[in-house]
């Protein structure tokens, strides 16, 4: 009786929810930044990082906004993409895609305006903890098969 | 328990079984029991774990993009919101909790140092809780992460999981038990098969033992136990073929002895009439001669007595010796038995006045007679007779003084034709004496011991039923 007594007391105490030590659960989150990073174009045209103080990263719609808004005209950078008093994107994010819709017809970039808008998209994704092999889809006002190339950025990955 | 009774317990075929089997099978159901809730509440509290910390996770995510950084005290309670409840938000000095701080030491080294989301499950010794630590990281353009020295502690309450695993290590438990009755049923059963054939044997040993010769079990199957039984019945065969073979030869002897006696009583009357004219004529024969018929004489009247003797042996064996029951004073009928064998000045008697019982006064007289005549012949003088009445029985007890009955004579005194000295064997007795003395005592439902007195000699005892009085 005794024996069946501790065999009992052992499944119970072997069945609840032991303490146990540290155990690791994978990446730490992350999107914390002092600012974000847009894409502008050199004099030579090559695509240029520029940080922006913003004092967080913010979504990818916000980085879309302040690039579609320009560099400035005392920054001695330029843009490849016609300035639009209402820059605003929709940001949708998938499966290893993520499809913004630009307020742009194609004929208002150019390839280089393209691939700020890839590379600024990319940039917060992978800030905000998303995979550096995503592709960027931009979609434009007009239909054009140019809206559904998936694309990746040149100084990215 | 007590010693006696745990040996009982313990004793028994069928407990012993009954105890094998519900021990084994609680074994097994225990040991499936929890193997198989230890192995679902492992995964449950994985599953659960996973969860927990997979939600916090995508929490802090949700939020981080839109955090100053460096942050604020207002950015940390931002952040304690997002997480909370017992949610700890520190950086650098800055600090925002709300709930319980329950982080242990070991959690927030393997958060500083490890730069990785970690967990451990702690017991706080009212609930258990699953504690979750992460640094944020600030990761850079080309993927390179650096921690931000933001840190957040979270502790959730895992009391649902535990009551889910409760709940299952309860249902596991109960149809374990519930395997508990079917084991002793199984046990049951198993012991009865086995211990049926075990009983039938005991009974018929039993009965065997008791006389029953014809007792048989009839072998089940044909396993070991009917194998058993089957070697028993043989064995029983065979001991009743020689019992019955024994007590043929045995009959047949008695009847041969019967008939021989029988057959012998004629020609013996003949010649004892023949022998009676020659003891008249004796005295006037020459004294060779006179020698002679005094021997023919004697050696005739000792056949007498031996066939007489013989005979009322047969009758014995045969069971035909009759008990004619009467009232006897005790007394009277010793004194009366030695004066008519003229012994009355060589015994020494002791009476009570009057003892009166019931017994057949013929068969009381050959008693007496032949223990006296037993102790005249063998013991020394002084023989004393001693008749005592004890309320329910009679006493008559013989002794004597002379040198005893050997040890190894002892348990043959009663023996037909039993010779003490193998040297010795003319002696006037027939050597059936004692031997019809104890038939007529057992015929009365009495008994005859013999013994040696410590003081030396022999001494006989008869001890016969019957209402004596005095």
């Amino acid at each position: 009786m005794r024996l069946l007594t501790a065999l009992l007391l052992l499944v119970v105490a072997g069945c609840g929810v032991r303490p146990s030590g540290v155990t690791e659960h994978g990446e730490a989150p992350t999107g914390v930044a002092p600012g974000v990073t847009l894409y502008f174009l050199d004099d030579a045209g090559g695509l240029r990082p520029s940080f922006r103080e913003t004092e967080r990263l913010g979504s990818v719609s916000e980085a879309l906004s302040l690039l579609l808004t320009g560099p400035g005209t005392a920054s001695g950078q330029r843009t490849g993409i016609t300035s639009d008093t209402t820059p605003r994107v929709v940001v949708v994010t998938k499966a290893g895609l993520v499809q913004v819709v630009v307020p742009l017809a194609l004929s208002e970039v150019t390839p280089r305006g393209i691939d700020q808008i890839v590379c600024t998209t990319l940039a917060v994704h992978v800030q905000s903890g998303g995979d550096r092999s995503t592709k960027v889809q931009v979609r434009f006002t007009q239909p054009t098969p140019e809206s559904e190339v998936e694309r990746t950025c040149p100084v990215i990955s | 328990m007590s010693r006696p009774a745990g040996r009982r317990w313990r004793a028994g075929l069928r407990p012993r079984l009954l105890a094998a089997f519900v021990a084994v099978t609680v074994l097994g159901a225990a040991a499936a029991a929890w193997s198989g809730a230890g192995s679902a509440s492992a995964a449950l509290v994985d599953s659960a774990q996973r969860r927990l910390t997979e939600t916090v996770t995508s929490q802090i995510a949700a939020v981080t993009p839109g955090l100053t950084y460096p942050p604020g005290q207002d950015a940390l309670e931002l952040l304690r919101t997002a997480v909370s409840p017992n949610a700890v938000v520190t950086y650098r000095d800055l600090r925002a909790a709300d709930g319980a701080d329950l982080t242990t030491d070991a959690l927030r080294e393997a958060v500083r140092t490890g730069g990785r989301l970690v967990s451990q499950r702690i017991d706080d010794g009212d609930r258990p809780w699953l504690l979750i630590g992460t640094p944020v990281m600030i990761t850079a353009v080309d993927g390179t992460r650096t921690p931000s020295g933001i840190e957040v502690y979270v502790a959730r309450d895992l009391t649902p999981v535990g009551t889910e695993i409760a709940g299952m290590t309860r249902s596991a438990a109960l149809t374990a038990a519930l395997a508990l009755p079917l084991a002793v049923l199984l046990a049951l059963l198993a012991a009865s098969s086995v211990l049926r054939p075990v009983r039938d044997l005991r009974d018929t040993a039993r009965r065997l033992a008791a006389g029953d010769l014809d007792a048989r079990s009839r072998p089940r199957g044909s396993d070991e136990l009917a194998e058993l039984t089957a070697t028993v019945n043989e064995m029983a065969g065979s001991v009743q073929s020689s019992m019955a073979a024994m007590r043929r030869m045995q009959a047949d002897a008695r009847r041969f002895a019967a008939d021989v006696s029988h057959e012998l009583r004629t020609p013996l009357s003949t010649l004892t009439a023949v022998v009676e004219v020659l003891s008249m004529t004796a005295d006037r024969m020459e004294p060779d001669a006179r020698e002679s018929a005094r021997l023919a004489i004697t050696e005739t009247q000792r056949l007498v007595t031996l066939v007489e003797d013989l005979m009322e042996v047969s009758r014995f064996d045969a069971g035909t010796a009759e008990l004619r029951l009467e009232d006897v004073d005790v007394p009277t009928a010793v004194r009366q038995c030695l004066r008519a064998r003229s012994w009355l000045g060589r015994v020494e008697l002791r009476t009570p006045p009057a003892l009166v019982a019931r017994l057949d006064r013929r068969r009381l007289d050959v008693v007496v007679a032949n223990l006296v005549g037993n102790a005249l012949r063998h013991g020394a003088p002084p023989v004393r007779v001693t008749v005592t009445g004890t309320g329910h029985e009679v006493r008559i007890e013989v002794a004597d003084h002379g040198p005893g009955i050997p040890e190894r004579v002892l348990p043959h005194v009663f023996d037909r034709f039993y010779k003490a000295d193998a040297a010795r064997t003319r002696t006037p007795g027939s050597g059936l004496g004692l031997a019809i003395a104890l038939e007529n005592a057992r015929l009365h439902g009495g008994d005859i011991t013999a013994a040696n007195r410590p003081s030396g000699g022999a001494r006989f005892l008869l001890r016969l039923p019957g209402e004596g009085d005095g």
